[in-house]
């Protein structure tokens, strides 16, 4: 009887499972597990690109996502491309549902950055390799340093040779395309050297936006429908603050159209700002012009108090970083989870499992009659739960209802899979006065047959889950995989071994 | 010694014993019977369907769910003021935690700013946890599609591993099917008990392909490969672990259901157990009857 425990306990599968088992507790003991936002409280945000894109632009897309949202003041941040359209944002820690929709809005408004000069657009978003500090000055003068790429730094050296004080302009996300139509009073304002920097001789804002963006700016002047129609000649109407009521006659024509009103209080210049989307003009400083390309650059302002020189910086400084988004984002789909609530989710999760622990134990005692059984049975269950938590948290898997879901799911064909080479051990009990060893062999075998097949097509089914499916449910086919790897190579044999010594076969 | 021994599990084994009389009804079936009478009912749950599928959950569908926790309160009730502050129709249900915090859950259309109805809420229940999600019908629309194309995919590789561990075209044909049926049950039952398809709903029946091949797994290789036994007793001794299999899991599932108030944990252990239930009759009646039959065309001694 001891010769056959010691055999048993030195068995390499019986020790292949005191490792993994001892590994995960000290895994667990050691790193915490960490959870997905549905249980830890958080927001989940999906995302979709305009159009779908390749694989270069996703990673940029999901690098300056992050950087963004960094700059934003937020931790825990998790971006994630997903295909060739989907982005997937995950942060922790925030509390209300006010803070989550601010978020939404500011993944929305990541728009597409250029840098603009003399109405050449010599560099995206893409062209910012790094933005530093920003400065505020006793004199309530601010500069934002930052660094362009070697490419744009040329073309813009070449650009701007000889034209120092020429005005500089960064757009974020401007009407690109469009047919702009504005109060008179808007267009004389753009139509004038009111933002052309220190240099009168520069080409008027009308002009340079035309040239850049192909976006032609009329003042209205009580146009019909049909007029704005053939102005357009086919591109988008952008209607600022007049025409309101041509809106709905021009969408019936097929002409894409859109309001932009003027909210109180909001000076010409201001809304001009606004509907382009411009930062600046800043003012070419004389060491740029000198046609060196360089790549160390900066924007430079004058505030009239500190605070405003603070914001105006921030602004700029916010912008540059986070601009380089070469694809407007629309949020798809959120899922706000308070703290408190995924704490109580947690606690349940917690208590449904012990309970199905318990269940596993009595209903496999009722149908054997037999602690011997069913002890060992529900402990292998427990053993398989804690490895799979156990590698969750090696390879910080963050552990979300889905993957709880899954864990659930590997348990539940665990226990089948024990039943089975339990009955197969205990099987041929009648017959067995035949050979005994080498039937029990074949039982075995027949079992781990089984087993085999089974495992193999639950993976087959989770791996193309979890190449396939986009969003929330590849935790499960993760946590299903690994636990079912777990099964059939840890704890299904270790269990056969000890149902071995119990049952009495050997 | 090996006497000795034999007596452990003897106590297990004539219990065992006692439940395959019980179960012998089923050996005693004609093949026939227990090939029709699945057959009937897969093609009422495939009428069910047509007639009632069940509803798509706001992940699917698109839409705003706002759910508040820590809320006593008459659901119709809030529903009518809801409904009347925002100009929508909303529809408000109430949920009793197991450790007794009540909550309601308020569902409204793609659209409204869930931010909106919780500051109403929070002017009648200011000490409530307030939680809630929001999906664009684009995202239902991605989803969906995605969720068809996982099920159709894992369903595939699923077929796919079996021919290959079987290489018998009616025993793995008997299999896919089953796994089919057992889908197809529990999709018709979600429709009858008004649960909604949802991603996690989704999952739960991809996990069902998971459960359904391992019992007809276990079946078709105790009716195919086993020669020391009479076909009968092959299969009893199928049906026997089988029904072991199927109550423990259905156990640890009613726990998960009774326990959890996470409406995803909630319904996957619910589809998981239609799926099983179906999944009791599709192996053990409708698998084992072509099996029998197949085996007796084949000169086998039933």
């Amino acid at each position: 009887m001891n010769r056959k425990l010691k055999k048993l306990l030195f068995n390499w599968r019986i020790i292949l499972l005191i490792i993994f088992l001892s590994g995960s507790i000290a895994t667990l003991a050691t790193r915490p597990l960490t959870f997905g936002i549905d249980i830890s409280g958080g927001v989940a945000l999906i995302a979709q690109t305009e159009h779908p894109v390749d694989s270069k632009t996703m990673e940029l897309v999901v690098d300056s996502l992050q950087k963004r949202l960094n700059t934003y003041g937020l931790r825990d941040v998790q971006v994630q491309g997903q295909g060739n359209d989907i982005v997937v944002v995950k942060v922790a820690n925030v509390t209300s549902a006010e803070e989550a929709n601010a978020l939404k809005k500011v993944i929305e408004s990541q728009g597409v950055f250029y840098m603009e000069f003399d109405g050449v657009i010599f560099g995206t978003g893409k062209d910012i390799t790094y933005v530093g500090v920003y400065k505020i000055n006793p004199d309530n003068s601010w500069e934002v340093p930052f660094r362009i790429s070697k490419t744009a730094a040329e073309k813009f050296a070449t650009l701007a040779k000889g034209k120092a004080g020429w005005p500089v302009d960064m757009f974020l996300d401007p009407p690109i395309n469009s047919l702009l139509v504005v109060p008179k009073s808007m267009y004389d304002l753009m139509n004038s050297t009111a933002f052309n920097a220190n240099a009168p001789q520069a080409p008027y804002l009308v002009e340079r936006i035309h040239d850049a963006f192909n976006i032609t700016t009329i003042a209205y002047a009580n146009q019909s429908a049909e007029e704005l129609k053939k102005l357009a000649d086919g591109k988008p109407i952008v209607l600022v603050d007049v025409g309101a009521s041509l809106v709905d006659k021009l969408r019936a024509m097929n002409v894409s159209v859109r309001y932009v009103p003027r909210q109180s209080g909001v000076s010409d210049a201001e809304l001009v700002r606004s509907v382009l989307g411009l930062y600046g003009p800043y003012s070419l400083g004389e060491g740029l012009a000198n046609g060196v390309p360089q790549t160390d650059v900066q924007i430079t302002g004058h505030a009239a108090n500190r605070l405003q020189a603070e914001q105006e910086a921030k602004t700029v400084y916010t912008v540059l970083k986070s601009g380089s988004l070469p694809v407007k984002l629309k949020v798809i789909g959120m899922q706000f989870i308070s703290p408190k609530l995924g704490e109580s989710f947690k606690t349940q999760a917690l208590y449904a499992g012990i309970a199905a622990l318990i269940a596993v134990l009595l209903i496999v005692y009722f149908h054997y009659r037999n602690w011997k059984i069913a002890i060992p049975v529900a402990s292998t269950s427990l053993f398989e739960v804690t490895i799979i938590l156990g590698i969750a948290a090696l390879i910080k898997w963050n552990l979300d209802l889905p993957s709880i879901a899954g864990i659930i799911a590997a348990i539940g064909t665990g226990v089948d899979q024990q039943i089975v080479i339990t009955d197969e051990l205990l099987g041929g009990e009648k017959l067995t006065k035949i050979t005994r060893r080498s039937s029990t062999l074949k039982r075995i075998g027949r079992a781990f047959f089984i087993i085999f097949a089974s495992a193999a097509t639950t993976i087959a089914a989770m791996s193309f889950l979890l190449v396939y499916f986009v969003g929330t449910l590849k935790g499960f086919a993760v946590t299903t995989i690994i636990g079912v790897l777990i099964g059939i190579f840890v704890t299904r044999p270790a269990y056969a071994e000890i149902a071995k010594y119990l049952v009495g076969e050997d | 010694m090996a006497r000795k021994k034999a007596k452990k599990p003897g106590e297990a084994n004539e219990f065992r014993a006692k439940k395959r009389e019980k179960l012998r009804f089923l050996a005693e079936m004609e093949p026939r019977k227990m090939i029709i009478y699945p057959l009937a009912v897969f093609i009422v749950a495939l009428l069910l369907l047509a007639v009632h599928f069940p509803p798509l959950g706001i992940d699917l569908k698109g839409g705003v769910v706002v759910t508040g926790y820590g809320i006593n309160a008459n659901p119709d009730q809030v529903e009518k003021w809801l409904s009347s502050e925002l100009g929508v129709n909303v529809n408000v249900e109430s949920f009793t935690s197991v450790e007794g915090t009540k909550g309601i859950r308020v569902y409204a259309p793609a659209g409204v700013d869930p931010v909106k109805i919780i500051n109403l809420l929070k002017q009648k229940y200011p000490n409530a946890e307030y939680t809630h999600s929001e999906v664009l019908p684009t995202f239902g629309e991605l989803a969906k599609k995605q969720g068809i194309k996982a099920i159709a995919f894992a369903f595939l590789a699923m077929a796919v591993v079996v021919f290959l561990f079987f290489r018998n075209p009616v025993s793995s044909l008997a299999i896919i099917f089953s796994a089919l049926s057992d889908m197809t049950i529990a999709v018709a039952m979600m429709g009858v008990f008004g649960i909604q398809l949802t991603t996690a709903t989704i999952a739960a029946l991809l996990m069902l392909i998971g459960y359904t091949v391992d019992s007809n797994i276990l079946l078709t290789t105790k009716l195919t490969r086993r020669k020391e036994d009479t076909i009968e007793e092959a299969y009893l001794s199928a049906v026997s672990t089988g029904f072991t299999m199927s109550t423990t899991t259905l156990g640890a599932l009613f726990m998960l259901w009774l326990i959890s108030t996470s409406p995803t944990i909630d319904n996957i252990a619910i589809v998981l157990i239609f799926g099983l239930l179906a999944d009791f009759m599709n192996t053990w009646i409708f698998n084992a009857g072509v099996l029998r039959w197949y085996l007796s065309t084949r000169g086998v001694k039933a």
